[in-house]
């Protein structure tokens, strides 16, 4: 009777993340989107990782999914962020070469039986609350799941100047019969903006007169599971600055803006602001970074990260041409602000599936969030639960303690957003059990037992393990000295000889000179000294999550009488009453539950309880 | 429920003890006890208690109908006199009617689950809930004693306004902006210095509440014991014009100046053949070095024993006192204050003395806060965890690491005043500075 066990509408990050893993849970498939020759489509800058997002390409490589995989296969430039500070808050972030990158996507998704078919869907098979297949311009479609992964199509809206054009991403047709389709479903929607700079002709601009800012060296690799044999060849990227001119030009031209114009009312990131908001809000400062992004190894092309703006084209040409070494620039596409609609994602489930329609999901821009990387976690996610769901498995839900994929989908579906949701290290309140180097340890397995990891990515991860064990058991445990270097290059005695691990918790010991490394063990070196320094600190971080789990655990009885709680104010007793929360961490999650109010209730809880006791 | 009793009142020996008594059905046994009487509610009776035929004491008793009572349930209050015999009387009598001994809060619990008393009001009433942190955090911002939960909001911020700068180098340190100058370790010292004066001010309130004891001591007859008697309030050593009459120490609470403390008497300073006095007076000069106070008491000047004093009390502080100016003339030059204890002339000013040598020392007046042990306990934990971040910054240790710590450090001050950790820490950085390509 179905065609497909599920179908995924769009070919962004999210849809090929979700297709893959349904592949990979060994159900049919088929990818439908517009263009098939855009599928892996980088619309943004083009670059994969950075701070708090490199985790979550990590742990989408720990799941078997495929975006660290394209990004080394495409990866121009790679760069370590926050090397001097600790392992937790260290991120890798790649560039990309754009065509290198889609073709990647592509050819991963190929080899896969997924089938990508090129055609547009206008509208959902929806009968008794459950969707049950698509109908596209040509064809009808039955499936038991239908993954909604459309971007930025709702309503979108291009504003350059005063120019304003319906569209999603430059150069591409909104889909407006689905979009009315949604809408008539009534979910709750919000309304989203952000921009993209200028690009620019590589030859036309002089590098020379640019900070040149090469790749880390050795070149290291996004993918642990399963990286390339091969770098794609390495580039530099560039930095220039704004100056004062640059900023009367964009003064001077503001009210055409279309930020500023009033013609836009969506909410933009604050931490993506284009450039007319810089120079409006931070006034005192004279001078802006640009970051100059190659585009690809044979393209000429850049990407001026730092200049997202919605001027007027004579505008934008005319600031460009003001900065150091882009005076001679040659503009190959003008910037613009998009305007869309998403979806208000506390209208999903944990597992991405709306709440008040069966069987669709939804992930990545539509909901709200931002970045390639964010997009195509959720793309997993939800692939994995229709898959899940399909063979009657359990939601895979990820925690905030164990994941940034967890910690980012809790804050999603819990609170809303009110700006694009991008991922930052200081959401994950248990940042220090998260790095992007222990991915593997915190995920690897429990995707293995759902079919998302294949046996010999398991059995290379549970070697390493076994190597790293053993290296700390039998070295750094064992191998004992009564003397070290410190980081004054002092020698320190000892009065009693003291393994390696030990000395490794002094915060004076100098560790490149406690231990000489060599390549099998460095890796595994470095692990020790993170976990030695981490100790403390992730063993209260413990304490805490199991407190809280404990807490969150306790059940709210059903029969629970709000009203008969004295001191919650009328406006919490409301939204108690109207969310039901089953358990304490249900309440704590709604918003103004104050801890006073789940006290409130935790003793009137309790004080049945007792009540009931001594009748 | 249960007809529970329990003794109000410390159990040590004083003038008058306290029991009280609840359960619903605990008015059927007062006839068992104190005989045939109407006793009316609300009202004080005196009545002759008695364990079956044996009299335990003559005692007052007041009797509470439910529910306008403390519990919310029928219950007595007995007055008896405080001797240990009695205590233990009242005790088999009550278990001898059947009533069972309160297990620790049980009438906090009784008038809370009968809706006695709100949660704000229930100060005991974390022995009811099982949960630890959060959930301990009964008393709402408001409730904690306003001022307070101010003072500690105002801590909260500035740790959190260096956190902000610490996150963002991390989350940020892409970008081009400068989030951590030499300042900020400046700040960070400064926050911590200042938090610490502020527990101090805490503590010292608490130390307030707790006793502060005080020594007597001085040459033989010096009128020490009529001191001690007037300070304490009542006659507790015996006291005769005998020299040498106090042979052991004798020790006891006196409340004055809003504080309590506790008063020894010891054995007078002179050359002695009595082995028993030389052992007192022993005890007495050891007793110097623990004490917080020491009072040398003289009716005649002996330049001796008082430099010997002066000497000896060292750091602790020393209060001279001329005693007997009922009959000598006051010498205020070399006495720091001059009394009569036979009269009471000069004891306002001892006692404001005593007093002023534990007030704080901090002149500003300002107001110190009561806190409990377990603010006490948090507020040592914030400091070890600012002086951790210090560290940390220092050190150049890992910055995720400090940022940790202000972060503990924060969330443990809004434990305290009840307040949900906010998001506000990115809208922080946005709004501080500019970020973004």
């Amino acid at each position: 009777m179905y065609k497909f066990d599920v179908i995924v509408i769009g070919g962004g990050h999210a849809g090929a993340e979700a297709a893959f893993s349904i592949d990979r849970a060994g159900l049919s498939c088929a990818l439908i989107t517009i263009d098939q020759s855009k599928v892996g489509q980088m619309s943004c800058n083009p670059a994969i990782g950075g701070l708090g997002k490199s985790h979550i390409v990590r742990e989408i490589d720990a799941m078997g999914g495929l975006m660290a995989i394209a990004t080394d296969m495409s990866g121009i430039q790679y760069r370590t962020l926050n090397t001097r500070k600790g392992d937790a808050v260290q991120a890798l972030r790649v560039q990309c070469d754009r065509d290198l990158y889609k073709k990647a996507v592509q050819k991963i998704l190929n080899k896969t039986s997924i089938e990508i078919i090129g055609d547009e869907v206008v509208d959902l098979i929806i009968e008794k609350n459950s969707v049950q297949g698509v109908i596209t311009k040509t064809n009808r479609y039955l499936c038991k799941k239908t993954i909604l992964t459309t971007g930025t199509f709702l309503n979108g809206k291009m504003y350059t100047g005063k120019d304003v054009i319906r569209g999603g991403r430059a150069g591409e047709q909104p889909s407006i019969p689905l979009s009315e389709k949604l809408y008539g479903l009534k979910l709750p929607m919000g309304r989203l903006k952000t921009g993209t700079p200028a690009r620019i002709k590589l030859s036309s601009i002089d590098t020379s007169k640019m900070e040149d800012q090469p790749g880390d060296v050795p070149t290291p690799w996004m993918s642990i599971s399963n990286p390339p044999k091969q770098h794609q060849i390495q580039l530099s990227c560039f930095i220039t600055r704004t100056n004062k001119k640059t900023h009367e030009i964009i003064k001077n031209n503001i009210h055409l803006s279309a930020m500023y114009s009033g013609e836009i009312k969506g909410i933009g990131p604050r931490y993506c602001p284009s450039i007319e908001d810089k120079i409006y809000k931070f006034q005192n400062k004279d001078s802006h970074q640009i970051f100059i992004e190659p585009e690809g190894i044979k393209k000429n092309l850049v990407y001026p990260n730092g200049i997202s703006t919605s001027l007027p084209k004579e505008a934008q040409a005319e600031f460009i041409s003001s900065i150091k070494g882009m005076e001679n620039s040659e503009i190959t596409e003008y910037g613009y602000a998009v305007e869309y609609d998403f979806v208000d994602p506390r209208s999903l489930e944990k597992t991405l599936q709306l709440n008040s329609l069966n069987n669709l999901y939804l992930a990545g821009q539509i909901n709200g969030t931002t970045g390639y990387e964010e997009a195509a976690a959720q793309g997993l996610i939800a692939g994995i639960n229709a898959s899940n769901n399909i063979k009657k498995q359990d939601d895979f839900v990820l925690d905030r303690s164990e994941s940034y994929i967890g910690v980012m989908i809790d804050d999603l579906t819990s609170h809303g957003i009110t700006e694009p949701y991008r991922m930052f290290t200081s959401r994950a309140e248990h940042r220090l059990l998260l790095s992007q180097n222990n991915a593997q340890q915190r995920l690897l397995m429990k995707a293995r037992k759902i079919g998302m990891v294949d046996k010999e990515t398991e059995t290379k991860f549970l070697e390493n393990e076994k190597e790293y064990k053993s290296f700390v058991e039998q070295t750094l445990k064992k191998t004992k000295t009564n003397s070290f270097i410190n980081k004054k290059n002092t020698k320190i005695k000892l009065n009693e000889n003291k393994s390696l691990y030990k000395l490794l918790s002094r915060n004076d010991v100098e560790e490149k000179r406690l231990f000489k490394t060599n390549q099998t063990n460095e890796k595994h070196y470095q692990r020790a000294i993170t976990e030695v320094k981490y100790a403390g600190y992730i063993a209260k971080q413990l304490r805490e999550i199991n407190k809280t789990k404990k807490q969150n655990n306790k059940k709210i009885p059903e029969n629970i009488n709000y009203k008969d709680i004295s001191g919650l104010s009328n406006e919490v007793r409301e939204k108690l009453i109207n969310n039901k929360p089953k358990t304490i961490g249900g309440a704590n999650q709604i918003e103004g539950i104050t801890p006073a109010a789940l006290n409130l209730i935790l003793i009137h809880i309790k004080k049945s309880e007792l009540l009931k006791e001594n009748a | 429920m249960s007809v529970v009793f329990a003794l109000a009142t410390p159990p040590a020996k004083s003038a008058i003890c306290v029991y009280r008594v609840s359960g619903n059905g605990c008015l059927d046994g007062l006839e068992g006890l104190f005989g045939h009487q109407d006793f009316s509610p609300r009202m004080f009776h005196l009545a002759d208690m008695k364990n079956g035929e044996q009299l335990v004491d003559r005692v007052g008793l007041i009797v509470f109908k439910g529910p306008n009572s403390y519990t919310g349930e029928d219950s007595f209050e007995v007055y008896a006199h405080g001797s240990l015999g009695v205590m233990s009387l009242v005790s088999d009598a009550f278990i001898n009617s059947g009533f069972s001994e309160a297990s620790p809060g049980e009438f906090t619990k009784r008038a809370f689950l009968n809706n006695k008393i709100s949660l704000n009001e229930a100060e005991s009433l974390s022995d009811l809930i099982d949960s630890t942190s959060s959930s301990e955090v009964f008393l709402s911002g408001s409730s904690l004693f306003g001022d307070l939960s101010g003072r500690l909001a105002e801590y909260s911020d500035r740790v959190n306004s260096i956190r902000m700068r610490v996150e963002a180098e991390i989350d940020f340190s892409d970008e081009d902006e400068d989030f951590m100058d030499d300042e900020l370790f400046f700040d960070l010292c400064k926050v911590k210095e200042d938090f610490e004066s502020f527990v101090s001010l805490c503590a010292n309130k608490r130390d307030v509440s707790q006793k502060k004891n005080i020594l007597l001591v001085g040459p033989t007859n010096s009128g020490k014991s009529s001191i001690f008697n007037r300070l304490v309030g009542y006659e507790r050593a015996i006291v005769t014009n005998q020299p040498g009459t106090t042979r052991d120490m004798i020790s006891s609470e006196a409340f004055f100046e809003k504080s309590v403390f506790s008063i020894s008497d010891t054995a007078g300073m002179r050359k002695t053949d009595d082995v028993v006095e030389e052992k007192g007076i022993e005890m007495s000069l050891s007793h110097i070095s623990e004490v917080d106070l020491v009072l040398g008491v003289f009716e005649n000047y002996e330049k001796n024993i008082m430099s010997f004093l002066k000497k000896t009390c060292k750091s602790n502080k020393f209060i001279s006192v001329q005693n007997k100016t009922d009959i000598n003339e006051a010498d205020v030059k070399r006495y720091d204050c001059c009394v009569s204890a036979k009269t009471g002339d000069g004891f306002k000013e001892l006692r404001q003395k005593i007093s002023n040598c534990f007030s704080v020392s901090d002149t500003r007046n300002e107001i110190g806060f009561m806190v409990r042990d377990r603010h006490v306990k948090i507020f040592v934990s914030v400091t070890e965890n600012l002086e951790q971040a210090i560290q940390g910054l220092s050190n150049k240790k890992t910055l995720e690491l400090v940022a940790e710590d202000l972060k503990n450090a924060r969330s443990e001050l809004d434990e305290l005043i009840g307040k949900k950790f906010s998001d506000s820490l990115l809208g922080d950085i946005f709004s501080s500075f500019c970020i973004g390509k």
